[in-house]
């Protein structure tokens, strides 16, 4: 056992060798020294203690939307419209944060239920026909981000703008705000809440029955619907509890960072928290670290945008290619073992 | 042993269409093959018979190029042929109808006939052409279709047409058939058999795979018998009668290892009345069944495989709906359960397609032996599962079914077949259900752990459970029933006490010889 | 009235059809490897690719055609890529597409920082957009309709003679043939012989070739710029019109009007003062809603057999019956 797992880590990291690699040599051809890149990344990083905070701070929406992806892949589903649900969660918080005024804690539970809402129910459509109808949900929530962003910048910038400002709603209360970690930077209590989830995820898929039957489904639908697992009705859960942490992802990012919700907020959280839960194969625990991985891309991306002459999205060829490489690595593994490697990502 | 006084001689081997010498084929320590020599005569319609598994398919796929012997030699008109492939046997004049069919549904009849081997004008497909060629070869061989029809809306009969169409087109002069009649209607049946007729007149040569009796019978001028693996013999078909052929095929050293058993007094606990079901295809499946297990009795359902068996473990576990009739388990209603509210109620399953329904490979013996009680004390409580009582039952249930593995941690898919089936039955067999449906407990396990697994049943009809056992195993039924129930087509043909078990009768039942018994007419 | 006069007319409809052409050709490029059963949701990256280095080669070499054959190259690679990862290596073809259409938009972001210095778009530079094609006579026949049929790009005009092609080449070509029996019984390919793999490849290329079309289309169309993820979804919306309709090229063109209309009409609703966010979503609620109308047609099997057979029950269980009292 252990040494399967062993052998799974490593092919992992082989891939994300394969795959770092690769982004030096494309980091060679946009005419950038790769170690120059890498030394920037680091120290834009893990530069000083503001640099890891900053880090952590990019670390918080990765993770969370990363378990929303984690719970559906567990059922067997794809929920590709993190984006969207985070998107409509952060509008949603706004939207209770500065449109009522609660007392200070009430407030902000308040603004993360209705986020956690409207995750849910920006998700519910999707969800329902592909269990009873086998609607394709990779098109599906894909199609609906699309929408979910265009629908939140309409409510921002026609229903809600902030007299003066341009593209955001109005600010949110204070009692309203996440608390904050530290004076030096605006880390907040939602990466504290985004590894309970995390934790929380991983322990519901092992301890408890319904956590059993759901990732039964994911792996072997069959053999759950003999089991007496309602395979159906499980799959459509799955892909609303998804869709509710999406929503929450959105709504922690408003409160904790923002204190407003305005256009373009949080643009790819959604797709890098997918990334990251692949990366991981579908474990919320390991999901904290991919995410710990990716959001010290993006913090680091943002000095190389300053320090060198390379864009912060070469960060992103980076990601796609370990994901490619990963998804590849039937390659690396011995023969017999082929099959297996086909299932890692068949989920 | 029967002689094989009507084999014939090497010297007449230029008239041989086929002639194979001593085929042997091992799949790791099971011989499928074993040293057998078959001669087919040009011009003639030759059987092959045999139980499931005595061997008859790998036979064909060996002479066919699908699989490739370890030992023997194969002649074709009289040339010796190494067949690496099925383009070998081909250009030989050799073609196959498989018992699964490779149509495609959106093509036309005209279209899949020629796929491959399409007829072309400027580069593009002749559609006009390929029509005009399948319906002179149908007319010829009496085949009826119309080419211009999309597959899709065929029925099972004509798509068989259109795989002996292709065969034909590729110019064929031995035809082999895999089971032909396996999925078609008497009338359909007949029709072939005129095909086939046909296709010996025009001085053709027809390898008919077959385990019906009456049809080896009807239409074959030899009849080759397998059992095991090993040729019985080859006999004109004329000199034989059923009876013999029978005696032939099942075998009388097959020693049935009979156990003392005395009628069951138990309370009825599944009550199965005028049950219909249909298939994957919507052809009724299930035909009228009905029968009653009783609590400390084991219930055989004997049968070729295909006739029904699959979908009535289904519809009593809940996976298929039935579309007519009744079936109760302690007095309740099955229709009106979920799968889940059928296990509560007090089924457990062994099903016949373990590997996808019975197990997560994937996922470690623990897990798989929690599935279908982890709603239930000592595993969980109140939703939470409790791993180190999942695990020490596990572990018990490792030492006490005797499976072979490291621990409860082990995935599913590091183990043998057999334990995998050991898995299945440890986890299903201790759930303290009253009724077990058990289907094909021993298919692909090893003898010691056929032993095993068998004791096993026992000790549960012993407990006081209801037992219902689907198998295609006539020796395992008769050792195991208190009564069996022959299925054929759908239909309960009738039923033998298991420990007078007569495997003549029995046979012949499956075959679909003997006459049911008087079927009651559903409401 | 007079809104709708001023909204529906032969502009629109002559919009409709440019508007049409990218969706249609990735579209029509998707068809061969849904037809060859694969799932191929990197349409969207591919075309994104296209779209980048068709403005690259217009740039470098001055020549629209050359910046097409660039782009087309570029879509390919992306095929290729494509077809390495979920043929050969069989990787999940979900996850290798979505790597790939992130890995399309963060390559031409950078690239385009790396050579061009500047983020957001590509614009001037001296990009040689697509010419025109008038048709000659088309103005003297059709009078004021003339824009119907004359005035598009080279690409417009491939986009819809393909429609034809496509239907010839999936019934009357040994190519096509092999295609669709791949995809829709690889069981029957492997035992005729046709090679899986080879087909699938050779899909999956012709795929690129096309949506490397649609994305030369988008930046050397009618607006002669680059933007960052330009493509918008277009990719995605091509997907969703495969779902329902299997990829045939007539249903295709359909699907493809309908959308096209779609994003012509929210344009035209934009430029009358509608509020542009709201009229930006209309083709992806548009496509949302024909896919879900669609599958709940075309319910899982499960479900409609279920209610045939249940239809059919008496009836046929009455004959039934009648056969088992005469078992043959």
């Amino acid at each position: 056992m252990i040494r399967d797992r062993l052998r799974d880590v490593s092919g992992q990291i082989i891939a994300i060798a394969v795959a770092l690699i690769l982004g030096a040599i494309i980091i060679l051809l946009v005419g950038e020294s790769p170690l120059r890149v890498l030394t920037t990344l680091l120290r834009g990083a893990f530069g000083d203690q503001e640099k890891i905070a900053g880090t952590l701070l990019q670390t918080t929406p990765i993770l969370i939307c990363g378990v929303a992806a984690c719970i559906g892949l567990r059922g067997g589903m794809f929920n590709v419209g993190i984006e969207g649900q985070l998107f409509l969660g952060g509008f949603a918080a706004a939207w209770v944060g500065f449109a009522f005024a609660l007392p200070a804690g009430l407030h902000m539970l308040a603004a993360l239920a209705l986020a956690v809402v409207a995750g849910a129910a920006w998700v519910a459509i999707p969800a329902y026909f592909r269990a009873r109808y086998n609607t394709n949900e990779v098109v599906s929530t894909i199609l609906s981000n699309y929408v979910a962003v265009l629908l939140t910048s309409y409510f921002t910038i026609f229903l809600f703008k902030r007299p003066g400002g341009w593209s955001e709603t109005p600010p949110i209360l204070p009692s309203a705000y996440l608390p904050e970690l530290f004076s030096f930077s605006r880390l907040n209590w939602g990466l504290i809440i985004g590894l309970v989830l995390a934790l929380g995820a991983a322990l519901i898929f092992r301890y408890t029955s319904w956590g059993y039957g759901v990732t039964m489904v994911g792996s072997a639908p069959k053999f759950a619907e003999y089991g007496g697992v309602n395979v159906k009705r499980q799959g459509f859960v799955v892909l609303l509890l998804s869709g509710a942490v999406g929503g929450l992802a959105g709504g922690i990012e408003t409160l904790g960072v923002h204190h407003r919700f305005m256009e373009g907020f949080a643009p790819g959280f959604g797709f890098d928290g997918l990334i990251a839960a692949l990366l991981a194969n579908g474990s919320p625990v390991a999901t904290i670290f991919t995410a710990l991985f990716f959001g010290a891309l993006r913090s680091g991306s943002l000095l190389l945008e300053v320090d060198t002459s390379a864009s912060r999205e070469i960060i992103t060829v980076i990601q796609a290619l370990i994901i490619l490489s990963v998804s590849a690595q039937v390659l690396v593994r011995r023969r017999g073992d082929s099959q297996a490697g086909e299932r890692r990502w068949k989920f | 042993m029967v002689s094989n006084a009507g084999s014939p001689t090497l010297h007449m081997k230029a008239e041989m269409a086929v002639a194979l010498t001593g085929i042997t084929k091992r799949f790791g320590a099971f011989v499928a093959n074993d040293g057998i020599d078959l001669a087919v005569r040009r011009g003639e319609i030759h059987a092959i018979i045999g139980e499931n598994g005595a061997g008859k398919t790998t036979l064909m796929n060996i002479l066919f190029g699908l699989l490739q012997p370890d030992e023997g030699s194969i002649r074709l008109n009289g040339e010796e042929t190494v067949v690496t492939d099925p383009a070998v046997a081909i250009k030989a004049g050799l073609g196959m109808v498989h018992q699964h069919f490779k149509l495609v549904p959106s093509l036309s009849v005209a279209d899949n006939v020629f796929l491959g081997m399409e007829i072309r004008r400027h580069g593009l497909i002749d559609h006009a052409a390929q029509i005009a060629r399948t319906r002179e070869l149908s007319k010829r061989f009496g085949l009826q279709v119309d080419p211009t029809e999309r597959v899709g809306l065929l029925s099972v009969g004509i798509e068989q047409r259109i795989e002996i169409l292709k065969v034909l087109v590729r110019g064929a002069r031995t035809i082999i058939l895999d089971e032909p009649t396996a999925v078609l209607t008497p009338q359909e049946s007949r029709e072939l058999f005129q095909t086939l007729r046909s296709f010996v007149a025009e001085g053709m040569t027809v390898i008919f795979i077959s385990h019906h009796l009456e049809e080896v019978m009807e239409v074959s001028d030899t009849v080759t018998v397998l059992r095991n693996g090993k040729k019985v013999a080859t006999r004109p078909t004329a000199e034989l009668n059923k009876d013999e052929l029978v005696r032939m095929m099942v075998g009388r050293e097959v020693s049935f290892d009979r156990r003392p058993r005395t009628p069951s007094r138990g309370d009825v606990v599944l009550d199965v009345k005028e049950l219909w079901a249909r298939d994957d295809r919507r052809l009724p499946a299930l035909r009228n069944v009905s029968f009653t297990v009783r609590s400390g009795e084991v219930v055989g359902i004997a049968g070729v495989a295909g006739n029904g068996q699959t979908e009535l473990a289904e519809v009593l576990s809940g996976l298929r709906p039935a579309s007519h009739g009744s079936a109760r388990l302690k007095r309740r209603d099955l229709a009106t359960l979920s799968p889940r509210e059928i296990r509560e109620a007090g089924l457990a399953h062994v099903p016949g397609d373990r590997m996808v329904r019975g197990v997560d490979r994937n996922a470690s013996i623990a897990a798989n032996m929690l599935m279908g009680r982890q709603h239930r004390a000592p595993w969980s409580s109140g939703g939470v599962l409790n791993w180190t009582a999942i695990s020490q039952n596990a572990s018990r249930l490792i030492r006490d079914f005797d499976i072979r593995a490291q621990g409860p941690g082990d995935a599913v898919k590091r183990l043998s077949g057999g334990n995998i089936q050991k898995v299945v039955l440890a986890r299903e067999f201790t759930n303290d259900a009253d009724f077990l449906l058990i289907d094909q407990p021993t298919r692909g396990v090893d003898i010691g752990a056929q032993e095993a697994i068998h004791d096993e049943i026992m000790r549960q009809r012993a407990a006081g459970r209801a037992i219902l056992l689907i198998s295609v195993q006539l020796d395992e039924l008769a050792a195991l029933a208190d009564r069996i129930l022959v299925m054929f087509n759908g239909r309960i043909m009738g039923e033998v006490a298991g420990d007078g078990a007569d495997e003549d009768r029995i046979g012949m039942m499956m075959a679909g010889v003997a006459a049911p018994e008087p079927a009651a007419e559903p409401a | 009235m007079e809104i709708l006069d001023k909204l529906v007319n032969v502009a629109l409809i002559a919009a409709t059809l440019r508007t049409t052409a990218p969706i249609l050709l990735v579209a029509l490029g998707g068809s061969f490897t849904t037809k060859a059963g694969i799932f191929n949701i990197g349409l969207e990256g591919q075309m994104l690719a296209g779209a980048f280095f068709a403005v690259i080669g217009s740039i470098w070499t001055g020549s629209a055609l050359a910046g097409v054959a660039c782009g087309v190259a570029a879509a390919l690679a992306f095929a290729l890529v494509f077809a390495v990862l979920v043929v050969s290596f069989r990787a999940n073809e979900v996850v290798v597409g979505l790597a790939l259409n992130i890995l399309a938009g963060g390559m031409t972001i950078s690239l385009m920082k790396a050579i061009f210095g500047t983020r957001g778009s590509i614009v001037g530079h001296g990009i040689v957009g697509l010419p025109k094609v008038q048709l000659p006579g088309a103005r003297a026949v059709l009078g004021s309709w003339a824009p119907l049929i004359s005035g598009f790009t080279p690409i417009v005009y491939v986009g819809f003679i393909a429609v034809p092609l496509l239907v010839l080449f999936y019934n009357r070509t040994r190519l096509g043939l092999y295609i669709r029996v791949v995809g829709e019984k690889p069981e029957a390919a492997e035992a005729l012989g046709i090679s899986i793999t080879r087909v699938r490849y050779i899909a999956s290329l012709l795929c690129g070739l096309l949506a490397g079309l649609a994305g030369a289309h988008l930046s050397l169309g009618y607006i002669t710029m680059f933007t960052e993820n330009m493509s918008s979804g277009r990719g995605f919306m091509a997907v969703a019109i495969l779902i329902f309709s299997n990829g045939d090229p007539l249903k295709v063109l359909w699907g493809c009007l309908l959308f096209g209309f779609a994003d012509a009409f929210s344009l035209r609703l934009q430029t009358f003062g509608y509020p542009s966010y709201l009229v930006l979503t209309v083709p992806y609620v548009v496509a949302l809603t024909a896919l879900f109308a669609l599958s709940y047609r075309a319910r899982p099997k499960i479900i409609t057999e279920t209610l045939a057979s249940m239809q059919r029950l008496l009836s046929t269980d009455k004959n039934i019956e009648q056969g088992g009292k005469h078992p043959s």
